[in-house]
């Protein structure tokens, strides 16, 4: 079942969508946007394909993907080294094999180095799922045009100027401009 | 008469212009865009429509996967590994060619989705979904493979690092610890790094599906909308697994190849064994993946237009490179070990190419070096689906048999000639073919649920290329979108 509902801001301000077939006029949208008074944070992109930041001339995205992944390979890393050094000295006493050292050196290269991207790798993935709310099955604001290959541009704006900013979008080529509905996805 | 002449000229220069474009457009998918919705539209039909043929095989390959594989595997617990061929001398019989051959085959993903994606390599576009799919698989039949080999599966265990009762950890020391470690990493960084890029494929599915399609790609879409955000941290993890996967690829199989190096024993003792191994396994997983992408267009609907005869030239050309490069190592292998002098290496070479598998070192250098040198060089034949499936099917055979000449065969022979056997495999050949089925069963299954083409990575490369006039000849240009 579709579960449609439509957004009320709480603080009393609309949110809208419009829906443009192509990155050109999104950008120029996203332009008369802020000349119309709507701030870069009262604005979210919608697309099916990744669309940089440069191309619709919106602030950098903060990630912390880079930084969970360096996160994980330095948990690896010293997990790898508990591996390695700490726990030949769990036993009551170590075991000396032959002449072989208790500890060994190439060994302990390629223990460290699998446990360490392996921290990493996993990190990553991770960092993927908080950063972005994953998994997340709440209505959300969507349109499924999207997947069709259209951009959408959400945006909040007062109820009065409604009527202009949608003239507005209109003129740049949405090809509608309504408001957005939190959708079931 | 000069204007009506003028005339003419300019209208064939524009038929020729015309003509030249729209084979271009042919040619290169990238220069070939369709509307997203209609491609989206392809994929999902691609998934939804089954012919009573694929059933059929699906079916087979059911049986064969229940016969040859649980319950000869369910024979061989309950007997014990006497039922197999494995005898003094050769311990490491066809379990570890399998195991050694499934992890060769899963090389191919990592290397067509990480390294061509590090390179920006745009015919990776429209198969690296097919390739990464083969990885994740590959390793499957791979960890099967070693339990398999194992004996006593249920003392698997005992290979995974944790305080136990017996204050006994795994031996770090040994390459076999090692092999749990690389390839655990590798299977997981590579599951990862296929369902990081199908997240956004399984919104389009969800978008476009009904009933328990669309509650499985609900669940599994994570409820990915593409906002900005979404992708600024899938496309930094991705950046960031295709760089950090591809040494993660190399040390799996230099491990592999470790197990067999740090032995010392005539053949095996190699400094070389690490760079040859992660070779060989690029060349059998290429010839694998061409197999694989042949089958897909042959079979599945619209994968006409998504996999063209330019795919393959790419790959194959790929194919060839590699093979010079596994002649190489290979002939630098021998060299060395032939030059050295030891007997018993002597005795084991000569025994390699006179012995009673002499057959087989012959097969693998002409299935190897010969048949990819002597096709491969033509652009024709390497856009021709089927040839480049048979040098495919045919390198992979020449792989196989080059793995069975490492593992067994070297192994009949050693420093004391009164153990000297050769190795016959009994219940392993059944079990070999259960987890070949398993694996297409494995890819079949996916096929019908998974969007084999990553449909944004697709239409992304679309909207980098164009056609661009330099002079009189028209091009290909690509812009940098990332």
């Amino acid at each position: 079942m579709t579960d449609n509902i439509s957004r009320i801001e709480p603080s009393g301000q609309v949110s809208l969508l419009a829906v443009f077939p192509d990155l050109g006029p999104a950008a120029d949208a996203i332009d008369k946007l802020r000349a119309l008074g709507i701030s870069d944070d009262q604005m979210n992109v919608i697309s099916g394909v990744p669309v940089t930041e440069a191309m619709l001339g919106r602030p950098s995205q903060w990630t912390n993907v880079p930084r969970l992944a360096g996160g994980g390979a330095v948990l690896g890393f010293f997990g790898g080294a508990f591996l390695m050094y700490g726990v030949p000295y769990l036993y009551p006493y170590p075991i000396q094999v032959s002449s072989q050292a208790v500890i060994p050196g190439p060994p302990t290269v390629v223990i460290l180095f699998e446990i360490t991207m392996l921290g990493m790798l996993l990190s990553t993935f991770l960092g993927v799922f908080l950063d972005s709310y994953f998994p997340n099955y709440r209505p959300m604001e969507y349109v499924k045009e999207v997947s069709e290959g259209k951009i959408a541009v959400f945006f909040k704006c007062s109820p009065e100027s409604k009527e202009k900013i949608t003239k507005a979008m209109t003129a740049l080529g949405a090809e509608k401009v309504e408001v957005a509905e939190v959708e079931q996805l | 008469m000069a204007e009506y002449t003028d005339a003419v000229h300019a209208n064939v220069v524009h038929e020729h212009k015309d003509h030249a474009k729209e084979h271009l457009r042919e040619k290169h998918l990238m220069l070939d865009p369709l509307p997203r919705g209609k491609m989206n539209e392809m994929v999902m039909e691609s998934m939804t429509t089954t012919s009573w043929k694929f059933w059929v095989v699906f079916g087979i390959l059911s049986a064969i996967v229940a016969g040859c594989l649980f319950y000869v595997w369910g024979y061989m617990i309950s007997e014990g590994l006497g039922v197999t061929g494995k005898n003094r001398p050769s311990y490491w019989g066809l379990f570890l060619v399998n195991t050694v051959f499934w992890i060769g085959i899963s090389h191919a993903g990592t290397f067509i989705s990480a390294i061509l994606r590090v390179f920006k390599a745009e015919f990776r576009r429209p198969f690296t979904r097919a390739a990464e799919l083969m990885t994740t698989f590959g390793l499957v039949q791979a960890g099967f493979s070693v339990f398999m080999h194992l004996g006593r599966v249920w003392l698997a265990y005992w290979l995974i690092p944790y305080p136990n009762q017996r204050m006994l950890w795994p031996n770090t020391h040994s390459p076999l610890t090692w092999d749990l470690l690389a390839i655990t990493t590798y299977l997981l960084s590579s599951t990862m790094y296929l369902f990081l890029p199908l997240i956004p494929d399984l919104a389009m599915a969800r978008d476009r599906s009904t009933g328990w399609r669309k509650t499985f790609y609900k669940i599994l879409a994570l409820g990915f909308r593409g906002t900005e955000g979404e992708w600024t941290h899938l496309r930094n993890a991705m950046t960031i697994f295709a760089f950090a996967i591809i040494p993660v690829m190399f040390s799996v199989h230099t491990i592999v190849s470790w197990d067999f190096a740090a032995a010392t024993r005539p053949g095996w003792n190699s400094t070389i064994f690490g760079p040859y191994f992660v070779v060989g396994a690029l060349h059998s997983g290429m010839g694998a993946v061409v197999m694989v992408l042949a089958i897909v267009r042959g079979t599945m609907k619209n994968m006409k237009y998504f996999i063209r005869g330019e795919h393959f030239d790419a790959i194959a050309k790929l194919m060839l490179i590699i093979s010079m490069a596994w002649a190489y190592f290979f002939f630098n292998d021998y060299m060395v070990q032939w030059y050295g002098g030891d007997k018993w290496t002597h005795q084991l070479l000569h025994f390699h190419e006179a012995g009673p598998m002499g057959w087989m070192w012959f097969a693998m250098l002409i299935f190897n070096i010969a048949i990819p040198w002597a096709v491969l060089w033509n652009q024709k034949w390497r856009s021709t689906p089927w040839i480049v499936f048979a040098v495919g099917l045919l390198i992979n055979v020449g792989m196989y048999l080059e793995r069975y000449i490492i593992v067994p065969v070297s192994l009949s022979i050693n420093r004391m000639p009164f153990t000297w056997r050769l190795y016959y495999p009994r219940v392993e050949i059944l079990l070999g073919i259960g987890t070949l089925a398993l694996f297409i069963w494995l890819y079949m299954a996916a096929s019908r649920l998974i969007p084999l083409i990553p449909v944004w990575e697709v239409e992304e490369g679309q909207m980098a290329h164009e056609l661009k006039k330099f002079g009189r000849e028209t091009v290909v240009s690509v812009s940098e979108l990332e």
